[in-house]
């Protein structure tokens, strides 16, 4: 059983997440939406998914230099007697994808990327809310060849990951694999990329603000 | 104390529960991780009753999990470390830790290039880099993986601009990388 794989080379994989993002993820101080675009970004790259690793082991190092906390007398003993009782744990099995889509991402669409159901907003664009916690809002993003997102800024932080093709802006180009960080304030229009249509997953830690007053008025209404 | 031997003890200990589910392997476990998983919790800001509550319940997760330790990937304390993080977050913020799956079979990390180094000397020298990084750099790291916080917040803690929380994680993990015979 051969899964599909990014047809893209992990070493032609340019914008990466920098440590203090990483870190979040692998200490587990992220939201869930933050921690699912960059767990998706280590599906797809070998470097970051090393580094993550080594940051757990450095979280297992500090874990173990803690000074021991003594449990209540009789801790052992209550969980010696669980121990009988409780059955080994199963991983859920579940089907292999069929187009590649990252297991790590198929989890919160209920499948794989081709099944998703998408909502029309906007020329050429398209999306699919996933989930909201917090003023954190992770959805998936699609553009036709050229479609234009419109030109924006955010009041939080803005994460796209490239699923499929790929898409341009003043801060360059993104291809699959490829994680782009705005900075609350910071502008940019993305478009995508001739050839075939872009999917990102993208994660917005406040809402989107955008330059058009339609834009500004539709926004909200897709959750934008 | 032998910390190489005593690491390497623990993963043989976890190998035992996994294959004979052998009661007295886990209960020298138990006595090692629960307290340990205990500070951890504590550290994060549970209270006394939350913390005890989750350290049993994540050597319960031990107990449960031992088969799916691969000590060829992480220490005995990585994983520990994982399996409290995960039950925190599960537990303490209703959330899911977002983790790659393991069925997708992605190509491994070329970490083994230095095949000379066991995980468990890996975690010595690590240990001893730790101990090693300036007070300002440790702090950093210290607040990412027991704070919760993001770096903005920490920054502003401590008083000084994000960009120098960046730079001091930075140079944190270039040490920390290169201790663990990675690259930088």
């Amino acid at each position: 059983m051969i899964a599909h794989h990014p047809q893209r080379d992990t070493a032609a994989i340019a914008h990466h997440p920098d440590d203090a993002l990483l870190v979040t993820y692998a200490s587990g101080a992220a939201d869930e939406a933050t921690s699912l675009i960059v767990a998706t970004h280590l599906h797809y790259c070998t470097i970051c998914r090393m580094r993550a690793g080594e940051m757990e082991t450095i979280g297992g190092t500090l874990l173990e230099e803690l000074a021991p906390e003594p449990l209540a007398s009789g801790a052992l003993d209550a969980t010696m007697a669980k121990l009988d009782k409780v059955l080994p744990y199963e991983r859920p099995r579940h089907m292999p994808s069929r187009d590649g889509t990252p297991g790590v991402l198929r989890a919160y669409l209920g499948g794989d990327l081709r099944d998703v159901h998408w909502r029309r907003m906007g020329p050429g664009l398209s999306y699919v809310p996933l989930f909201r916690r917090g003023g954190v809002a992770a959805r998936l993003l699609r553009g036709v060849p050229g479609a234009d997102s419109g030109p924006h800024s955010h009041k939080g932080l803005e994460y796209t990951l490239v699923l499929k093709g790929g898409y341009t802006d003043v801060t360059g180009s993104y291809a699959p694999g490829d994680l782009q960080v705005m900075e609350a304030g910071q502008h940019h229009n993305p478009v995508a990329d001739p050839g075939e249509d872009c999917i990102n997953l993208a994660v917005t830690t406040g809402r989107l603000k955008f330059d058009s007053l339609i834009q500004k008025i539709a926004a909200p209404l897709f959750g934008f | 104390m032998n910390r190489p031997a005593e690491a390497a003890e623990l993963d043989v200990l976890l190998g035992r529960v996994a294959a004979h589910r052998d009661k007295a392997a886990f209960a020298t476990l138990f006595a090692h991780f629960a307290p340990r998983v205990k500070a951890y919790l504590l550290r994060l800001g549970a209270s006394s009753a939350v913390a005890e509550e989750l350290a049993q319940e994540a050597l319960l997760s031990v107990w449960r999990k031992a088969h799916l330790f691969d000590p060829g990937k992480a220490s005995a304390a990585t994983w520990l470390f994982t399996i409290a993080r995960n039950l925190r977050i599960d537990a303490v913020r209703r959330e899911k830790h977002p983790e790659l799956d393991p069925e997708d079979f992605l190509p491994e990390p070329q970490a083994e290039a230095d095949a000379a180094l066991t995980l468990a000397e890996n975690e010595v020298r690590l240990r001893t880099a730790l101990k090693q990084l300036p007070v300002e750099q440790i702090e950093v790291v210290q607040l990412s993986f027991f704070a919760e916080k993001p770096h903005s917040q920490i920054a502003q803690e401590l008083g000084i601009p994000l960009g120098t929380v960046k730079s001091r994680l930075r140079l944190a993990m270039g040490r920390l990388r290169q201790a663990m015979g990675g690259d930088e």
